[in-house]
């Protein structure tokens, strides 16, 4: 009997995604699209900082004041987020959206932060500071924020897939907003074919990966920038000095979960020049470009 | 649990200090399918010796003494197929249970032998037990039989545990009283376990008892009991660990109904404390409170007695309160062998019944139980 493929495109965390699979039975694809797609935004209702009613905002809301109860889900992504934050020296911080309030993308003529704004978005970044446990979690200072960018798109593509998974699905591919996990080979049993974006030329690809299960991740200074002195300048900012990374164009990682992968290639901007040996001991296989378009990897 | 617990924990913090951040990844939820875990069966085996000295009394007068060495294994067959079974002789002497001053008609000095099998298969998400057991004196023999089934959720955090049991006990007191006498029963258990959190968990299960027979005691004259028995009893337990004190609180609470009428509340609280050199302190308190069975007669004996009516001037059966006090104190020493120490005194006495009224006119009642726990893991 024929496979049924079945491809559903959607919104959600402000950014079109796509998923595809394919079983025997048409309605088991179906029900397990929609479950899977359920989850990620009930992940996007509980995450978003963007929305007034979420964990993230009632977190955020109550900075300098009290401590917010959270369930045990929310605790396991701040540990998670503990862990990076401790394996990358610091670089990866999830207080740091605040850097955010300091720079704008949007806004042209494009200009640089004045200095003395930019030092006080940087005094509120501190993940150390940040009183939690597996219960509670109180953000010490007014002014603080945390959000889950790098981790809770990737940990919705994990969760998509293992939905499927848990429906009997063996075939698909889950693409939010780029970052790929693969729950199973294509209905032939040949990988997919995952190309991997080139940073100064839309539509082109640099490369790609044969993924039959497993993630692909990639983080780039592409996604939002501004050119001020034909210098450009990310929205990836290193916590610790307020400023854009700039010595990686992109970095993509696969590895066997998308949150792994995910975390890993925003690490990698991170830490720059250090990046190859980070990978090297997370034993992931990874592609970069570096500022100078040269491509690195393993 | 607490252990296990910790262990864990030890495991992440060693892969996150190795640099594993896809350690650290599957230890979201979801991020995989949990279906691949399949419930696994004990890989390892354990042998157990024990000891125990148990002594009674009351007020001017030592009772009853039991010594009993015991033997407890559990032997992992396959992956998937475990026995365990354990053996022990009770060396009992001194005077049968008193009730009020009066001595009951036996002396007992008497042997017991007991044993009990149980084989369990593991199925992934659910195990199946069946077991036997067998206890002989010189004049009283139980035979029973049980099954067990136990169901895993998906994320192995809840346990659903059914089981059930059948015992025929044979009754041929010395003194001649009820030759030949027997009493079957049936019990049937459902409980429920759940991980609230990594450092909580609660268990909770429901037991029926119904029996017919012999159930009067033939040494203690005029004794006579319902043919009849009924029992439900309703027990839950919860365990919190204290991360820094690396301690546990068990908290224990049983309400059992009699159709004896004797109904029973427990209360018990427990302090697990973990100690460096692998030491473990347990410290523990119970309650009990019972009120007495509706045959129950206060003395002095025998009044209230009626010929052809039930009777009891069994103590057990009165209206009291007891406290037992105890500590446990363990000792992991090397290659998988530990030790442990057990001392617990009991107290019975009828002013402490605190749902109504003690039974006037009986004394108090103490016993002390002194164990040894030797057990080597394989």
């Amino acid at each position: 009997m024929p496979m049924q493929r079945i491809r559903r495109t959607f919104r959600a965390m402000a950014a079109e995604h796509t998923v595809e699979l394919a079983a025997v039975d048409p309605a088991q694809v179906h029900a397990a699209a929609q479950a899977a797609i359920d989850d990620v935004l009930r992940i996007e209702a509980k995450f978003s900082r963007y929305r007034d009613d979420s964990v993230v905002t009632a977190i955020n809301r109550a900075a300098g004041a009290t401590a917010v109860a959270i369930d045990a889900e929310t605790a396991a992504l701040l540990r998670y987020a503990d862990q990076c934050h401790a394996l990358s020296g610091g670089a990866f911080d999830i207080t740091s959206g605040v850097l955010r309030r300091a720079w704008d993308f949007r806004r042209t003529p494009a200009s640089l932060p004045d200095p003395a704004t930019l030092a006080a978005a940087v005094a509120l970044v501190g993940w150390d500071e940040v009183e939690w446990s597996e219960r509670a979690i109180r953000l010490p200072r007014a002014g603080m924020e945390i959000d889950f960018g790098g981790i809770g798109k990737e940990y919705a593509a994990d969760r998509m897939a293992t939905i499927c998974l848990d429906r009997g699905l063996r075939h698909g591919l889950v693409n939010l907003g780029g970052d790929v996990r693969a729950l199973g080979p294509q209905p032939d049993g040949s990988p997919w074919r995952v190309g991997i974006r080139h940073p100064r030329v839309p539509g082109a690809a640099i490369g790609g990966f044969d993924l039959a299960e497993g993630a692909l991740a990639t983080s780039g200074d592409y996604e939002r920038f501004i050119e001020v002195d034909g210098k450009r300048y990310c929205h990836i900012l290193d916590p610790r000095t307020g400023m854009p990374v700039a010595h990686w164009q992109s970095v993509s990682v696969a590895a066997p979960l998308c949150v792994a992968a995910g975390s890993c290639a925003t690490m990698a901007m991170l830490l720059g020049p250090d990046a190859a040996p980070f990978l090297a001991a997370q034993g992931v296989r990874w592609l970069g470009v570096s500022a100078d378009g040269a491509i690195q990897g393993t | 649990m607490a252990a296990i617990e910790r262990g864990d924990r030890q495991r992440r913090d060693d892969a996150a200090a190795a640099g594993s951040l896809l350690a650290a990844a599957l230890a979201l939820p979801g991020v995989l399918p949990a279906t691949a875990h399949a419930q696994a069966a004990p890989d390892k085996g354990i042998f157990e010796l024990q000891y125990l000295s148990y002594r009674d009394w009351q007020p001017g007068r030592d009772r009853m003494k039991v010594d009993a060495p015991a033997f407890y294994a559990l032997v992992p067959l396959s992956d998937t197929w475990v026995v365990e079974g354990g053996m022990v002789y009770d060396a009992m002497s001194g005077a049968s249970p008193l009730y009020f001053n009066v001595l009951s008609g036996a002396s007992v000095g008497d042997y017991r032998t007991a044993g009990d099998i149980k084989v369990t298969k593991y199925f992934g998400d659910y195990a199946v037990s069946v077991g036997a057991f067998v206890s002989s004196e010189q004049d009283f023999l139980s035979r029973g039989a049980s099954v067990n089934v136990q169901l895993y959720s998906e994320d192995r955090n809840r346990t659903w545990t059914l089981g059930m049991a059948g015992t025929n006990d044979r009754i041929n007191a010395i003194n001649g009283v009820a030759p030949n006498s027997s009493r079957n029963s049936l019990e049937f258990l459902v409980g429920v376990t759940q991980a609230l959190s990594p450092n909580d968990i609660v268990q909770s299960n429901l037991t029926y008892y119904t029996g017919h027979g012999y159930y009067s005691d033939p040494y203690k004259p005029l004794d006579t009991r319902p043919t009849t028995r009924e029992t439900w009893a309703w027990l839950t337990r919860y365990n919190h660990y204290f991360e820094d004190a690396d301690a546990t609180l068990r908290l224990g609470y049983r309400l059992l109904f009699d159709s004896f009428g004797s109904d029973m509340n427990t209360f018990e609280v427990a302090w697990v404390q973990a100690l460096p050199w692998g030491l473990t302190v347990t410290p523990g308190l119970r309650f009990s409170t019972q009120t007495a069975a509706d045959f129950w007669k206060n003395p002095p004996f025998p009044r209230g007695y009626r010929e052809g009516q039930d009777y009891t001037a069994d103590t057990r059966l009165a209206s009291w309160g007891a406290i037992t006090a105890g500590v446990i104190v363990g000792k992991t020493l090397w290659d998988g062998w530990n030790l442990s120490l057990r001392a617990d005194y009991y107290r019975q006495d009828p002013d402490w019944q605190i749902f109504g009224t003690g039974s006037p006119g009986i004394q108090t009642f103490s016993a002390r139980w002194l164990q040894v726990n030797v057990t080597k893991d394989f």
